[in-house]
């Protein structure tokens, strides 16, 4: 009886092997997948962008969001539920993986620097958020997570780029499969410490001190040197711009420019506007919004204010000389808005408006004024890398940075406004930004909803997903009774008063 | 003369249909071999079971006579055999016959129910036979576990025979759905998911905490695939359910490719103890099918069956057509796609106009028979045919049926063909018996359900002036696109949606032959080997031009096309020595055995998107191909074995042990050895002298323990990776495949189950049974959620334990009875009480979720509360109660928590079946109820928010709400309640509750009283002249989903649910409407 059963045994094991699937992958695969899967969606258009008053909705129901500043759990927990199990998973498996492994530095390091920019853009969302315990079900076992404190996760994101900035080597291993910089080591060095001084500076409220040791450390010929450094995803179908599929497909007639930023262009004379805004002259519906009514002409563009919903529009049409609200101002969906659009994590422009400021405050040598002319500059330039004719002629950016040479007394605002601007469809970072330096003074949606009551007048942080609650809640309170109470008006850490 | 002739001789018999409900009208067939020791011990039958006539040697003679049952009345359609031949005849209407024999002949009399006669023909040319009923006998024999017949006063369990009169006459093209309400402790649930879709077939509760707790399906003496192709029966990424997108749709299961004219019995065996020899898989219980392999009676028989259905659907919409179609009061007058599901527009007045579309100005008006208008009746025509022949050596049954059903969802069609063959065939010590069927099933666009994009919801969601014949018209623009006609793109034109397709076919093969060989009368070796194989084909699409889809990238047309290729095998070997033999008093069966199974299944599947071409669905044409390919093996062998000790035929004790080895567990946790032990006594037939009333009393008592790997997908134990299939400029993507979190310490759980039981029968005629069970499950494997920010959503712990506590009764009873005329009730009810033990944690409260609504609410398990309890958000209030509102907007604050509304399985169900018999005709009334659980209705939450429920009518007259309830004026610390006085507009008041997902304005009992089923029938056999061609003609006219009697829910028929899964019980999201289906069965025989 021993015989046949021992055979039996052991075709039992045989059964129980997957043939078909794999049992590892190269890192170097799950870091694309992180690439792909970090940007923005339409959750981060109703909430990060409409914050910042560049482009909104006037609709509610399901694009509820910061267009009447209430809580909208759809779109809330999108950052959340994207990057744990997708992005932040892929990331720590890879880079457990690649420890163990121990011969793939250049792989490793980069994987920690995409590590520490989604961990970024995390807790500039929520503020105190799992990072150390996180992403571990599977190798710890770790299935509730604790939550870490957000001054503590900075301080650990600037050391892991530190050190993992310092560990690239370009004659160490190939990391040519890499979809961000096709395997080029000295742009990883940038991207990275790019990103270490936004990091850096996302302290300057509240430990400026830290903030200033860690700028003053940098090695300027290490930042960005021109748009080629650009940190970028070439979305190509089926990988399409995430945020902007909002703008093309069902939600294509539900998204407007803001009122503020196409008048803050158009008083600027900014050439950038015929870039960006196009209008459906007359059109009184979605299937209204054809190309024979587009007009990309910046004088007689219409961006749509904050406040009303789809109530009552009339006043605000007929204030603002439109048939309808598909009459308003668009992203153009033919360039900046178009679906195979790059999407922008790190910019040589943000990184040199970054630089201004921290010249300006001292904490890097250098004239000020010229890394902000340097930086408007490249933010134009980076028109050309959109889709359909958007290149701004250079005699234009040369009169746009005669008109707005850095004034003194006014230098953060200027820069900063002009981070905002550099920053439109970049990315998360125009609101974390924005909370930062308070620049530039954007006037509040009279429309305040949950922040009503409060002592603020923009939405702040986004509230943690519900099902946390449910799930993760002894972790979850930990974090609320440090943090404040779990609301859109509560500032995180950094972001002090 | 005498009992040894008896000892080879096939007995029919009739049996009481214990258990079940509307028995005494209907009867089961069932061949079995009288056991020689039984015989001995049944001298109480009091039957001389063979009738000696005076004879002497004649040649062949011409016999005729009259039969006549207990009431002396003619008895028609008696089959009399010559024993030892092929030749007989059958009794006519007024229950004489004629047959021509030879000298010395025996006549083998039989009919159900009554005992069989033997009568060895004399030297009279007249042979009256008076038939006696078999109900004192109780020769009720019982296809048990593994396909052993046993009597039923021997079982220590329970279990219930169902005639197939109970789904073939009053038939529901699903067709155990016709069987709610009919059988003691199952619970079985129509879904709202079209004809081609799965019925939820629940016994005893649900068994464990996982998503599927159906029974095992069991086709001669076979456990067949019941794989269900349900909406979302997924609940986690284990289950390979349906793929691509927007394919929220039920193709049916396992029973579906089942004929069910070929079924000549079903018994269903509930609990632990009549499972235990199948072991890991019945721990949900058993139901049991055994197809025709041979006629009832002697020689040639022909049997046609004609069923049809006509259904027409039940709208039971409450909405309100005061104010239509718009948002925010006004009614849409320019020419955009308004919300086109929003009905907070104006007031209606004659003569008002709306625009829609593209600038077309049409009246403003009411349209409250949209349902209807769009909506097709339904239709089910079944054909079946039957050839069979007996003897007493064995026969054959071939038959072949066509069902096509169309469902009310135009274009939805449903057809099946089947072929049975059955065979028996016997030697003197070899029985040879088989059975093979072909199934053909070819589903035509199945219906979408519960999601927003080309599903039934947006039925439910028009605006309540939207007039249909516009939105058909104007359906697609010129190019062929969906023309937008809401805002909201994932809100599918519903004519637009009828313009894409589906189409499943699925092929299947289920054999099984068994050949059993008898060394000995006492000891026997039976081997017997099946397979169920089958393959499915899909392929479906989304339409070019499909609004809520993207636009393709320039020069390509967007939609999506999706081939799925699956094949499925499932091979069982088993055999089984069986020894039997009496020692005196004692008789002692036992049994050994083993059973070897493999499971195979492999799916191919290809989704295309981003076409060259227009119109042209191929996968070629697809510029953008996602190909995935699974294939899944598994594998368990078992042995097992039975004793079972008998006393003087009233006292018997049995028990039955197993072990199985797990393919999907790891080595050390894969075998799993448990027991059973029942017990019973025939108290009736124990004493001598026993009452006259005291026709039959047993009581029985059963322990089991059942292991099982269920809910253990194979290859759990490890983390598997994925390489995408699309690249980006040519950087390869790959990632961690799955959300669940492999758990290599997996071991298999265990149900325990304990049951007592009565049954009785009293005066010959009233029969009541019970039994009261208790059913827990440990260490089951629980797909617990986890923090997203583990990385991963879920994982599976062998943690949770739950119980099923339970009352289950029957009775049947003639209050009335005459000559010509009886009344007969037949009721059966079910209390079951269940309860999680552990979570993991024992700390009563404790919870975790285990499914989420389509809209709102979620499903979960609460440690010490029963079990599946609802969840969702509801309205904050203060401590008298009140709603507190927003102090600035006036709008609703969300509840601090998620409240609790109750449990989503019902906690009492049963059914009353009156029936009715005059002379031949027939009338049954079926009543059937489910009570005691919860329901949050997401077609309300809908309703609620989309301004169609009646609820919104508050202060569109003055344009605002002022919420009824309190405001908070002081601060969150010290808060100070003051009546709300705010106005809010009234569709931001009404659709706060989709801001914070609010669940309390949908929860509703979900208990409903129906009245399910009448069925109306002539034995038109008795009015036949004696003719050679038709022997039977019976007609019935059936109606099903009568009416409802008693509901909370609004909007929706209570079945009108089309989820499947148990992890979103109770979380409706509208499903197809139920129809209310009248039509008529004709059976034919010659």
């Amino acid at each position: 009886m021993l015989i046949p059963f021992t055979a039996c045994e052991d075709k039992l094991d045989e059964i129980n092997q997957d043939v078909s699937r794999a049992r590892s992958v190269d890192p170097i695969f799950q870091l694309n997948r992180a690439i792909v899967n970090q940007g923005p969606a339409g959750a981060n258009i109703v909430y990060d962008w409409a914050i910042i008053r560049q482009v909104h909705t006037p609709f509610r129901g399901v694009l509820e969001g910061a267009n009447s500043n209430q809580v909208n759990q759809g779109s809330t927990v999108r950052n959340w539920n994207t990057f744990y199990p997708n992005v932040l998973k892929n990331l720590i498996d890879g880079i457990y993986n690649l420890q163990e492994d121990g011969t793939r530095t250049n792989a490793l390091s980069i994987m920690r620097i995409m590590k520490a920019y989604v961990f970024m853009v995390c807790t500039d969302t929520y503020g105190d958020i799992p990072y150390s315990e996180a992403g571990l079900g599977f190798i710890d076992q770790n299935l509730f997570p604790a939550y870490d404190t957000q001054a503590s996760i900075y301080s650990d994101i600037i050391s892991e780029l530190q050190s993992a900035i310092s560990a690239l080597n370009a004659s160490g291993d190939n990391i040519g499969q890499e979809a961000l910089f096709g395997g080029d080591i000295d742009k990883w060095i940038r991207f990275g410490n790019s990103l270490l001084l936004r990091a850096a500076m996302r302290l300057s409220k509240v430990d400026s001190p830290t903030a200033q040791a860690i700028v003053s450390g940098i090695n300027q010929s290490n930042l960005m040197q021109s748009n080629l450094d650009n940190a970028f995803v070439a979305h190509q179908t089926p990988y399409n711009n995430g945020g902007n599929a909002n703008f093309n497909n069902q939600e294509s007639s539900n998204f407007y420019l803001d009122s503020v930023f196409v008048t803050h262009l158009q008083t600027n004379n900014d050439p950038r506007l015929e870039k960006i805004a196009i209008r459906y002259v007359g059109a009184t519906s979605g299937n209204g919004q054809i190309p024979d009514v587009a007009s990309t002409d910046p004088a007689i563009q219409v961006g749509l204010p904050q406040g009303p919903d789809q109530n009552g529009v009339e006043d605000i049409l007929v204030e603002n000389g439109v048939v309808s609200l598909y009459d308003f101002s668009q992203v153009n969906r033919n360039t900046v808005g178009a679906q195979e659009a790059p999407g922008y994590l790190v910019t040589y422009a943000q990184t040199m408006l970054l630089l201004s400021e921290a010249r300006f405050r001292g904490w890097a040598a250098g004239d000020a004024a010229e890394a902000y002319e340097e930086g408007i500059r490249a933010h134009m330039r980076q028109f050309a890398q959109y889709p359909g004719s958007t290149a701004v002629e250079e005699a234009d950016i040369d009169a746009y940075i005669a008109a707005h040479s850095l004034s003194s007394g006014t230098e953060l605002d200027q820069i900063n406004t002009e981070y905002w601007i550099a920053s439109f469809l970049a990315g998360y970072d125009g609101w974390a930004n924005f909370r930062r330096s308070g620049f530039p003074a954007l006037p509040a949606n009279p429309s305040q909803g949950a922040l009503t009551g409060t002592s603020e007048n923009f939405i702040r942080r986004l509230v943690y997903p519900d099902a946390e609650f449910s799930i993760n809640f002894e972790n979850l309170n930990a974090a609320v009774s440090r943090q404040g109470a779990d609301l859109l008006s509560t500032r995180i850490w950094w972001d002090a008063n | 003369m005498n009992l040894k002739l008896l000892d080879k001789v096939f007995v029919l018999s009739r049996y009481a249909m214990y258990g079940m409900f509307l028995q005494c009208v209907c009867y089961t067939l069932v061949f079995s071999e009288v056991r020689e020791d039984q015989n001995k011990g049944k001298e109480t039958s009091g039957e001389p079971a063979v009738i000696e006539a005076s004879y002497k040697i004649m040649q062949d003679i011409t016999i005729t006579g009259k039969i006549t049952d207990e009431n002396a009345q003619g008895l028609p359609g008696v089959s009399i055999l010559v024993k030892g031949t092929t030749s007989g005849t059958i009794s006519n209407i007024d229950g004489s016959y004629s047959l021509d024999v030879s000298e010395g002949a025996v006549l083998v009399v039989t009919y159900v129910g009554y005992q069989t006669k033997e009568i060895i023909v004399g030297n009279v040319s007249v042979i009256d036979v008076a038939m006696a009923l078999d109900v004192k006998a109780l020769q009720e024999v019982v296809i048990t576990a593994l396909g052993i017949e046993k009597d039923k006063k021997t079982l220590g369990y329970a279990t219930s025979n169902v005639s197939s009169d109970e789904f073939t006459t009053n038939r529901t093209p699903k067709f155990m759905n016709a069987l709610q309400g009919k059988v003691a402790g199952v619970n079985i649930t129509q879904l709202g998911s079209g004809p081609q879709g799965s019925t939820k077939i629940r016994i005893r509760g649900n068994a464990s905490l996982g998503k599927n707790n159906q029974p095992l399906i069991v086709v001669n003496g076979i456990p067949i695939d019941n794989s269900n192709f349900g909406v979302n029966n997924g609940g986690s990424d284990d289950a390979i359910g349906a793929t691509g997108p927007n394919n929220n749709m039920d193709t049916g299961d396992g029973l579906s490719s089942i004929n069910p004219d070929d079924i000549e019995s079903m018994s269903v065996l509930k609990g632990g103890p009549a499972a235990a020899l199948y072991g890991y898989r019945a721990r949900n219980g058993v139901i049991m099918i055994t197809t025709k392999n041979r006629t009832k009676g002697s020689g040639v028989r022909v049997e046609y069956n004609l069923n049809y259905t006509n259904g027409s659907v039940i709208d039971r919409r409450d909405y309100q057509y005061e104010y239509g179609q718009g948002e925010n009061g006004q009614r849409p007058t320019t020419p955009f796609p308004t919300s086109g599901v929003w009905s907070f527009g104006e007031k209606i007045e004659p003569g008002m106009t709306q625009v829609l579309f593209d600038n077309l100005t049409v009246p403003y008006e009411a349209q409250e028979n949209q349902l209807k208008e769009f909506y097709d009746n339904a239709s089910n025509v079944t054909n079946t045919i039957a050839v069979s022949t007996g003897g007493e050596n064995g026969g054959m049954n071939l038959s072949i049926s066509d069902m096509t059903s169309k469902g009310v969802l135009p274009g939805n069609e449903y057809n099946r063909k089947t072929a049975n063959f059955g065979f028996t065939q016997k030697t003197k010590k070899l029985t040879v018996s088989g059975n093979i069927t072909y199934s053909y099933e070819n589903i035509k666009n199945p219906p979408n359900i519960g999601e927003q994009d080309f599903s039934a919801v947006v039925m439910y969601t028009l605006a309540n002036t939207m007039p249909l014949d516009v939105l058909r018209d104007n359906a697609f623009d010129e190019f062929g696109n969906e023309q937008a006609w809401s805002r909201f793109r994932n809100r599918t034109n519903p004519y637009f949606a009828l313009s894409r397709f589906n189409n499943v076919v699925r092929d299947r093969i289920i054999g099984v032959v068994t050949a059993k060989y008898d060394f000995t009368d006492w000891l026997s070796l039976q081997g017997r080997i099946g397979q169920d194989y089958w393959s499915r084909d899909q392929d479906f699409n989304v339409p070019n031009g499909t609004q809520s889809k993207g636009a393709a990238p320039a020069g390509f047309v967007n939609g999506n096309y999706v081939t799925d290729i699956r094949r499925f095998r499932e091979l069982n070997a088993d055999f089984l020595l069986a020894f039997n033999k009496t020692f005196g008093n004692i008789g002692v069966y036992a049994t050994f055995g083993g059973n070897h199974m493999y499971q195979r299944l492999d799916v191919n599947t290809e989704q295309g998107s981003n076409f060259y071409q227009r119109d042209l669905y191929t996968i070629g044409n697809a510029s953008q191909v996602t190909p995935n390919y699974i294939l899944q093996e598994r594998m368990v062998n078992s042995l097992y074995g039975s004793a079972e000790i008998s006393y003087k035929g009233f006292l018997y004790l049995n028990g039955t042990i197993r072990n199985d080895w797990f393919s999907t567990l790891s080595p050390d946790q894969r075998s799993i050895l448990y027991p059973s032990v029942t017990g019973s006594w025939v108290w009736s037939q124990t004493f001598e002298s026993m009452p006259d009333w005291m026709t039959f009393g047993k009581l029985r008592l059963g322990w089991s323990k059942v292991g099982s790997d269920d809910d253990i997908s194979p290859y759990n134990q490890s983390l598997f990776y994925r390489v995408e299939p699309q690249n980006l400029n040519g950087y390869p993507i790959g990632q961690i495949d799955g959300g669940t979190i492999p758990n290599k310490s997996l071991r298999p759980l265990n149900t325990v189950e304990t049951e007592i039981g009565l049954e009785t029968m009293f005066f010959d005629n009233l029969v009541f049974e019970f039994s009261i069970y208790k059913r827990t499950a440990e260490n089951q494997i629980l797909t617990r959620e986890v923090s997203n920010a583990s990385g991963y959503s879920n994982t599976r712990v062998n943690v949770a334990e739950s119980s099923n506590k339970g009352l289950e009764f029957a009775i049947g009873i003639s209050p009335f009875r005459s000559t010509n005329f009886e009344w007969r009730i037949d009721a059966n009810a079910t209390f079951n009480k269940s309860e999680v033990i552990s979570l993991g944690t024992d700390v009563e409260g404790e919870s975790i979720t285990v499914g989420n609504s389509f809209f709102h609410g979620e499903l979960r398990q609460v440690v010490g509360r029963p079990m599946a309890q609802l969840y969702g958000w509801g309205y904050l209030r203060d401590p008298d109660g009140n709603i507190i509102h927003d102090a600035n907007s006036g709008r609703p604050l969300r509840s601090a928590e998620q409240i609790e509304f109750g449990t989503a399985i019902p906690t009492s169900w049963g059914g009353i079946t009156n029936s009715f018999t005059y002379k031949g005709i027939m009338l049954s009334v079926l009543i059937d109820f489910k009570l005691g659980h919860k329901i949050i209705s997401g077609t309300h939450v809908n309703a609620y928010r989309h301004g169609f429920d009646k609820a919104t009518l508050p202060g569109r007259d003055q344009g605002y709400v002022i919420g009824e309830g309190v405001k908070n004026i002081g601060t969150d610390e010290n808060p100070e309640y003051v009546p709300n006085d705010v106005q809010t507009p009234v569709q931001t008041y009404y659709e706060t509750i989709r801001g914070f997902r609010g669940s309390e304005q949908s929860v509703f009992d979900a208990g409903s009283w129906q009245l399910r089923q009448i069925t109306l029938g002539y034995d038109f056999t008795r009015l036949i002249p004696d003719n050679k061609y038709i022997k039977g003609v019976k007609l019935s006219l059936v109606a099903n989903n009568v009416a409802i009697l008693a509901t909370d829910i609004p909007h929706i028929h209570p079945d009108q649910n089309g989820i499947m899964s148990d992890l979103q019980s109770g979380l409706e999201a509208t499903g197809i409407p139920v129809t209310r289906d009248i039509g008529f069965n004709l059976n034919l025989q010659f």
